[in-house]
């Protein structure tokens, strides 16, 4: 891997880059190269098996072109598919120090000094799950809580039995891309009738050029279990655009409630469009289990291109399914964002609360999906999907798509798309607020309804994060 | 020359309309205009691609549903000098009646020719007014990318009306125009092209009909264009039998400060694909679109509406009320577009749907494109059954159980049966609806 960087300096905070050796398998993607990440991950064979007949299913598939993005085409073959950092040393509490320099940078706690954040953290870098911390902690519980190439050696048949299940190698073009060539990301095992004590963190980096990202996380809730579940991403500003398609999938029994919250700052590009993440990512919840709870909970606010939607397929009696997204465009981001509720047990309920805000000249889109199955009974929904303009080259799309197949469900869906109210901001600033201050206390409120549903730490970075981002945007 | 381009340049006909039966459409006698829009959208008919199940916009409702090839275009319609009256034609200046064999103008008094007021078939339009025909005909108040089906009924249309109101000229009663066709196996694509002229107001009726034992296809398509602070109004009222297919594409134009009033009533057909497309062009326009769909037995109801803003300062609102019980199927799909630069826009857009039984599905897509900021749009959609409450209500006021969701059933409607101008439609979709809660 060559040293030279090629991070280009601009307002993104977290654009700069860490200069250490890598280990890379040569761009392009082909069997083998699927076999030799097999191989580094030590991955038992039935694992090899199953990344290779998603290869071949993805060779078979065309990539999807109906969200309302545009982009130039992916070269898949341009694309480095594996790269860690060199020095793995051999007492795996210990972490490389420039690494630890880099996640301290990010305010990742990796150390576990910070445990008064009382967040366990696992944190990848580029292809590799580099540190998870809070491990006694969770063993005592009988939580299992580790990347997933240790997951696959550790605990093979927990992973076969759940792996692929909600979101199948055949899922989508992306889906498929990810499950043959995956490098990291989180397990998670909450064992029955486990109150997880602690909020569970992932936090992705990608570091390298022309690296994709491809994590795939796993959460298992048992019986009447409950877990919270954080993941931040970051990445250094490039002008080269670079992939990351990871797969989410989330499984919640019986009684069960999973909470899965995501920041999402990826690199964005810089005021020209120039650089920035492709965010090609399939979340996947499902509520196997009667009275299940799974919620989804996101804030928006990088990558150049966001094509996701987490879903939650409640199958379970009485589950619920819960998605809360704020989505911020700015410059020439484009957001092709929203979700599907799918309801297939009886007294299944859902709600949607999205919150879109567009600056400059970014296209930012609600797509999302409210299906009742024939045979589920007395299921509800209730969709809410505001969109703020901010500037008059901006676009605000909705496209919710609502089908209900039995007489006793309840649907209800709104949507609206306005201006900053100059009232609002008028009012503000007779009071003597500055004009951005205004504007970004008018666009707090807005997204408030979402914000209050993360953990408080993260709340507040997402706010400060939300300012951020509107800087200079206004006027 | 590379494959991609020989593959756009072959055609693509629907079965049975093709270069033969379009030939034999162009030697019949007719204004050189007309067979000159002919030749353009047949050009245009060959070269859009049918429809498939895997366009977004035809992914609900499969053209394969629509029995294109077993049915016959019905020779162009020839223009008699009567045909029996309808119970309803007094209360309207003019009635055009069509019937598979013909179809008729009559005309109850002289105010439109006072008024000065155009109402006659495409053919002697294009003949005496050559250049006011041909300026609206297939002229901007369509897309600029027309359909595969928008193109069908520009070559193929078999009865086509132009009505002109001048400039200024208030028109009380209006124009009925009925549709009856018993013909089997037949296929109809009428044409209206309707110009509210400066400053005038005008009110045009529908009312179509065709007899329940017969398996039939109607590909309509309506032109309107209200100009400068015009206000006008259509109500349509569709009753197609029941073996009858639909695949309509209307589109309104509305200029500066004009107000478009469109009223669509779908009962009727088997299968049916429907598109209303209205564009506030100017500033102060506005446009009211509301509608009432109802899907009984193994009914399938596809309906697109399009409120287009391209200019700012412009206001639409839309209501669609429908309902599906048995096995119906509905499909609503509805989009706001504002233009880039179309700032200052109202937009509302409510979609309503009643599922009445188990096995009903209602599909409801609303959707908002917006390309302008200092705008406020909206829509809201609504899926469910009857309120139990209100249900129980009724019935503790003594009301039995089928009494009580009749009423609130028609109270559903009644907020968009109550826009209707004309007391006589009121009255068949009262009909309508209650006919199709007791099957």
């Amino acid at each position: 891997m060559s040293s030279e960087s090629t991070a280009i300096l601009d307002d993104y905070k977290y654009g700069f880059y860490t200069d250490i050796e890598t280990d890379s398998v040569p761009k392009g993607l082909n069997e083998d190269v699927i076999r030799i990440i097999s191989e580094k991950k030590q991955e038992p064979e039935w694992m090899l098996e199953w990344r290779l007949k998603a290869y071949r299913w993805w060779l078979k598939q065309q990539e999807p072109k109906w969200a309302h993005l545009e982009y130039p085409p992916v070269d898949f073959q341009d694309i480095c598919y594996y790269s860690a950092p060199k020095k793995q040393s051999e007492n795996p509490d210990e972490i490389d120090e420039e690494l630890a320099a880099t996640f301290e940078k990010l305010g990742v706690p990796v150390h576990e000094r910070n445990r008064l954040a009382g967040v366990a953290v696992d944190a990848v870098f580029d292809s590799v799950s580099v540190a998870t911390t809070h491990r006694d902690l969770l063993e005592e519980k009988g939580i299992i809580f580790c990347s997933i190439s240790e997951a696959i050696r550790e605990h093979p048949e927990l992973v076969k039995k759940y792996l692929g299940t909600v979101v199948p190698y055949t899922d989508n073009y992306y889906a498929s891309l990810n499950s043959a060539v995956f490098t990291d990301g989180s397990f998670c095992y909450i064992p029955k009738g486990v109150r997880c004590p602690v909020d569970l963190s992932t936090y992705f980096r990608i570091n390298a050029l022309d690296t994709g990202q491809f994590e795939r996380t796993l959460i298992v809730a048992e019986e009447s279990s409950y877990v919270s579940y954080l993941e931040g991403c970051t990445a250094p500003s490039r002008d080269r655009n670079q992939l990351h398609a990871a797969v989410v999938e989330l499984i919640a029994l019986d009684d069960a409630e999973i909470k899965y919250a995501t920041v999402q700052n990826w690199y964005a590009g810089d005021k020209e469009g120039k650089g920035g993440i492709y965010n090609f990512v399939t979340k996947r919840g499902h509520c196997r289990g009667k009275n299940a709870k799974i919620s989804w909970t996101q804030v928006e606010a990088g990558s150049a291109i966001t094509w996701k939607y987490p879903s939650v397929i409640m199958e379970g009696d009485n589950s619920s399914g819960a998605f809360y997204s704020v989505a911020v465009t700015t410059n020439k981001m484009q957001a092709d964002t929203g979700t599907k509720m799918i309801h297939v047990g009886n007294n299944t309920k859902s709600t949607i609360v999205s919150k879109g805000i567009s600056a400059g000249k970014s296209i930012n889109s609600y797509r999302g999906l409210v299906q009742v199955m024939p045979d589920a009974a007395n299921c509800r929904n209730y969709s809410n999907c505001d969109s703020m303009l901010i500037g008059g080259e901006c676009s605000a799309n909705t496209f919710p798509y609502i089908e209900s197949e039995n007489s006793s469900a309840v649907i209800e869906h709104e949507a609206t798309t306005s201006r900053v109210s100059e009232d609002q901001i008028f009012y503000l600033k007779s009071r003597g607020l500055s004009e951005e201050d205004a504007i970004s206390m008018v666009v707090n409120g807005f997204a408030r309804e979402v914000f209050k549903q993360l953990p408080l730490e993260f709340s507040v970075e997402a706010i400060k994060l939300l300012e951020m981002k509107l800087e200079g945007s206004i006027g | 020359m590379s494959e991609a381009l020989l593959e756009a340049q072959a055609v693509d006909t629907l079965p049975g309309f093709d270069e033969t039966l379009f030939a034999a459409i162009q030697a019949e006698p007719q204004p050189e205009m007309l067979k000159r829009k002919r030749e353009e959208a047949f050009k245009d008919y060959l070269q859009i691609a049918s429809p498939t199940n895997r366009d977004e916009e035809w992914r609900r409702t499969d053209p394969a549903l629509f029995p294109i090839a077993e049915v016959k275009r019905l020779a162009t319609l020839p223009q008699v000098d009567a045909l029996p009256a309808g119970p309803s034609d007094d209360e309207f200046d003019v009635v055009i009646a069509v019937q598979a064999d013909g179809f008729a103008i009559m005309r109850n008094n002289d105010t439109p020719e006072k008024l000065g007021i155009t109402i006659s078939s495409l053919a002697e339009a294009a003949e005496q007014q050559p250049e006011l025909v041909e300026h609206y005909l297939q002229g901007k108040a369509l897309p600029a990318t027309s359909g595969k089906f928008e193109a069908f009924n520009d070559a193929f249309w078999n009865v086509g009306f132009f009505v002109h109101i001048p400039e200024k000229v208030e028109w009380e009663r209006g124009l009925l125009i009925r549709y009856h066709i018993t013909e089997p196996d037949s296929l109809l694509a009428p044409r209206l092209v309707v110009v509210a002229g400066r400053n005038s107001r005008a009110v045009i009726a529908e009312h179509l009909e065709s007899a329940d034992d017969i398996r039939f296809v109607a590909v309509p398509e309506r032109e309107l264009y209200v100009d400068e602070s015009a206000n006008f109004k259509l109500v349509s009222l569709q009753e197609w039998g029941a073996q009858s297919y639909q695949i309509t594409n209307d589109w309104g134009l509305v200029q500066r400060d004009a107000n478009l009033n469109w009223i669509t009533l779908n009962f009727g057909t088997t299968r049916s694909k429907m598109k209303f497309g209205s564009d506030v062009a100017g500033p102060g326009s506005a446009a009211d679109m509301d509608g009432i769909f109802f899907a009984s037995g193994d009914q399938h109801m596809d309906q697109r509406t399009l409120q287009i803003h391209s200019s700012p300062d412009t206001y639409s609102r839309l209501l669609y009320k429908g309902a599906v019980k048995d096995i119906g199927r509905s499909v609503y799909q509805g989009l706001i577009i504002a233009r880039p630069g179309a700032i200052r826009v109202d937009a509302y857009q409510t979609n309503n749907n009643l599922v009445l039984d188990n096995g009903a599905r209602a599909d409801s897509i609303p959707g908002l494109l917006i390309d302008a900021d200092d705008l406020k749009c909206s829509h809201g959609s609504t899926i469910g059954n009857l309120d139990p409450e209100q249900l129980f209500y009724l019935r503790s006021r003594g009301l039995d159980e089928e009494a009580a969701r009749r009423a609130l059933i028609l109270g559903f409607f009644e907020e968009v049966i109550d826009r209707i101008p004309q007391a006589f439609i009121r009255d068949i979709v009262h009909r309508n609806i209650e006919a199709k809660m007791e099957s």
